[in-house]
């Protein structure tokens, strides 16, 4: 599966909770989040498009870092 | 205009509260919303015609915050 990096711009549990969350509202992905350096790690058949719309739903900044 | 309080859980500090402040403070027909750290709850006045309590709850709860109306 097609991996994923993002900056999104958390500070606290609150945030990566959320970041959690709206991840597994979408469905079909697996990823790992890296609170202290702000990164999100997808693995996703989803389109980066929907990865970003979806990450921006949390009301953070995101920031599309590339495939890995 | 109307006021709703919805109970929101999932936030840990001062920054959840204002991503959610500001998130919601840009809806469409929110005029104003206030939230409640300790008390886990948002409160939010809004025009009835372009929200309501459903709408207002499930944007939250897309936020990534557990958000439920008071029954
Ligand atoms: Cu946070
Ligand atoms: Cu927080």
């Amino acid at each position: 599966m097609p991996k994923h990096e993002f900056t999104v711009d958390m500070t606290c549990e609150g945030c990566s909770n959320a970041v959690t969350r709206v991840l597994n509202k979408l469905g079909g992905v697996q990823f790992e989040i890296d609170l202290p350096n702000k990164k999100v790690c997808i693995d996703s058949e989803h389109s980066v498009d929907t990865l970003l719309e979806t990450l921006k739903k949390t009301g953070k900044t995101i920031t599309y870092l590339g495939a890995k | 205009v109307n006021s709703v309080t919805i109970a929101v859980e999932g936030m840990t500090c001062n920054s959840c509260v204002q991503t959610i402040e500001q998130k919601i403070g840009k809806e469409n027909g929110v005029h104003l919303i206030q939230v409640s750290l300790e008390k886990k709850i948002a409160t939010i006045i809004y025009d009835s015609r372009l929200q309501n309590p459903g709408s207002l709850q499930e944007t939250i709860d897309d936020m990534g915050f557990e958000a439920s109306l008071p029954d």
